[in-house]
């Protein structure tokens, strides 16, 4: 079922929680609503969800109005956080909860339910925890059972509000795939809600970055990590370097350092900020002309298999932070340590317009 | 040294004694009187203490003491967990003071409790008043004990449901509805089975309360033999004719008879504990309700009181 959302608005007292927020999520995608905390994007699935009320704006569902549908009607599959199962029942019941609750004329059989029950329990793996209570599980394993019971009605929506926030990190990542595996097997239309950029762009077919209350951009997960339409969606979805500096003549002033610029830049010496990732800064042992920054390492960290260098420019315009494979840092840096001076020089990076239109500087 | 290398290492110290003095403690205050009323009432002779306990007067009274304990701790349940459920679901005007008059039976002296309702229920009171018009008398009859009885328990039921209620996990209630569950269905099959432990111990302290009351129902009752006496009652008529052994020997009958109530009821309470969380060690994150116990319904509905713990 594809959904079409158009101008919600949604206010909490004085607060705006959703200033107009306009999507379409197209039928069988994976769509990652993606945002800091109190960006708005647990209340906007709670309103596609239908367990809040927008003040205003429409939800269609299949091009029909579901504004003011309720919940029950909407045919979606709710995951919680916290998972919300109902702990006075067993894993079977939990899951067939849903089925039990329909209407006698349109109940399934016994027999019926038991077959879709253990059925679901197999797609989530784990068919051999039926007569469990919740409270004996793992968190793992409550989200899965979680998700079979949302799946028990056969929802023409799934959403998921931050499905893996309440489990530790290898637990998530696996849990993650899995889950993007299942949606490759069943192709129903999925909303989930992050804050973990890496969740996002690992899952999702699609990402939408809120911030504030408002959409900043809307894409698959290549194009808003490597054509970010804002700085926020640039800040938010990895570490970066900020270098204030000027634009002259499709050159980039940085300090003392001068880069050629390619790409359209706007003319003018105008003031400008430069938005560099950690990994597309070079470090340099020697220097190499004018066209690097200089800095002392302050310190360096080896995070498993990268090196994360933090370096003071000399300049006095801050720290940076370079990452690199250790391969790298021990044979192009030369394993460069604590104290030493060397030249940075960014091998990519993003310039941002007042409007907000982000192009490209390379090097 | 070595005495101590035995004992097993403890966080918290002092159990001997603390056990040790809870043991003391309860024996003074509990045991020994409690004994001391079997051995008076042994003192009557097997045949006397059967006769004395099983008369008809006797049994009457127990008969409306029990019965009337039961169908008011009852009627406590259902409404009790009505007014915790407003107070704890809904913002309204003078909440607070609603929320502080459903107290009002815990502190007022029974007597007083008694005299007003008596004044309020007897012929020429204003209820009993229009009552009377219907044909139905409350004042003097079993039925006036049914109404002090209701009224000295109900703050029990809703001071133990009410932080259960508020520590309700509204996303249980979520999920139900957005599975296709009516409001009456996510009640019955969601928000009741949590409840019902706080429900029964409610249940059972309304109940405990009722059946030693004395001040509330003696002045309405009206304490016609037979029809309207509570068994504490006559505990005091035997007491008044200096017929000690027959005042313990119907105390001792009630005892046993309460005990095994209570029994009963913790039994139950047991059961559906265990089978609510089978073996679960570690809770999910919504409260546990185990045993019943005084602390409880006296506490103010606080999220941090130990009655709901969050693992």
């Amino acid at each position: 079922m594809s959904i079409a959302i158009s101008n919600i608005v949604k206010t909490f007292g004085g607060f705006t929680a959703l200033k107009g927020v306009s999507l379409e999520v197209e039928a069988g995608e994976l769509v990652a609503l993606l945002g800091p905390s109190g960006c708005g994007k647990t209340t906007l699935l709670r309103i596609i969800a239908g367990l809040d009320a927008a003040d205003s704006g429409t939800i269609l569902f299949d091009g029909e109005d579901a504004t003011r549908r309720h919940v029950g009607e909407r045919q979606v599959g709710f995951v919680f956080q916290h998972y919300a199962l109902f702990r006075h029942m067993t894993v079977f019941e939990n899951i067939a909860f849903g089925l039990r609750v329909r209407p006698r004329a349109q109940r399934p059989a016994e027999k019926e339910i038991q077959r879709k029950v253990h059925d679901l329990l197999s797609l989530v793996q784990l068919d051999w925890l039926a007569q469990r209570y919740p409270a004996q599980l793992s968190g793992g394993q409550r989200q899965r059972i979680a998700l079979a019971r949302a799946l028990a009605v056969e929802p023409k929506v799934l959403l998921l509000d931050e499905p893996f926030g309440a489990l530790d990190a290898k637990v998530r990542k696996d849990l993650r795939r899995w889950l993007r595996r299942l949606h490759d097997e069943l192709h129903v239309t999925s909303v989930f809600v992050t804050h973990d950029q890496e969740e996002a762009l690992e899952v999702a077919d699609r990402i939408v970055v809120l911030n504030q209350g408002q959409i900043e951009q809307i894409g698959t997960p290549d194009e808003v990590y490597d054509h970010p339409a804002t700085p926020f969606v640039y800040q938010f979805l990895g570490d970066v370097n900020l270098f204030h500096g000027r634009v002259h003549e499709d050159q980039a002033h940085i300090g003392e350092a001068e880069l050629k610029a390619r790409g359209q830049l706007n003319a003018g010496a105008s003031a400008t900020i430069f938005y560099v990732r950690p990994h597309e800064l070079e470090v340099l042992r020697r220097p190499d002309g004018s066209q690097a920054v200089r800095a002392w390492v302050r310190d360096v960290r080896r995070v498993g298999s990268v090196i994360r260098l933090q370096l003071e420019r000399l300049d006095g315009h801050g720290t940076l932070e370079a990452e690199m494979p250790r391969e790298r840092y021990e044979d192009e840096v030369h394993a460069v340590q604590k104290g030493e001076q060397v030249f940075v020089r960014p091998k990519n990076m993003r310039v941002f317009s007042e409007h907000h239109h982000g192009s490209g500087v390379k090097d | 040294m070595t005495a101590l290398a035995h004992k097993k290492y403890s966080v918290i110290p002092g159990f001997s004694l603390a056990i040790g003095f809870t043991v003391l403690y309860l024996s003074l205050i509990v045991l020994i009187p409690l004994s001391a009323t079997f051995l008076k009432s042994l003192s009557l002779g097997s045949e006397h203490f059967w006769e004395a306990v099983t008369s008809p007067r006797v049994l009457a009274s127990y008969r409306l003491s029990f019965g009337a304990s039961l169908l008011a701790a009852a009627i406590n349940v259902v409404f009790g967990l009505l007014v915790a459920w407003v107070l704890v679901r809904y913002r309204f005007p003078g909440k607070r003071l609603v929320d502080a008059l459903v107290d009002l039976p815990f502190a007022l002296p029974t007597a007083v409790a008694g005299i007003a309702l008596a004044a309020v229920y007897s012929r020429n009171g204003w209820i009993g008043h229009s009552l009377e018009a219907f044909g139905i008398k409350v004042a003097y009859t079993p039925l006036g004990v049914l109404v002090a009885l209701t009224f000295i328990g109900l703050p029990f039921v809703v001071r133990t449901v009410q932080p259960i209620l508020e520590d309700f996990d509204g996303e249980l209630e979520e999920a139900a509805a957005s599975l296709g569950a009516s409001r009456l269905q996510t009640f019955l099959r969601v928000i009741f089975p949590s409840l019902w432990p706080a429900l029964l111990t409610g249940f059972t302290l309304a109940f405990a309360r009722a059946v030693g009351e004395y001040g509330s129902v003696i002045f309405i009752a009206g304490n016609r033999p037979m029809v309207s006496e509570i068994t504490p009652l006559l505990i005091i008529t035997k007491l008044e004719q200096y017929d000690y052994a027959g005042a313990t020997a119907i105390a001792v009958s009630m005892l046993v008879i309460s005990f095994t109530l209570l029994l009963v009821i913790n039994g139950l309470q047991w059961w559906s504990h265990s089978r609510r969380s089978a073996s679960a060690s570690s809770g999910g994150h919504e409260p546990v309700v185990d045993k019943p116990g005084f602390a409880r319904a006296h506490a103010r509905p606080n999220p941090a009181a130990p009655i709901a713990e969050r693992p």
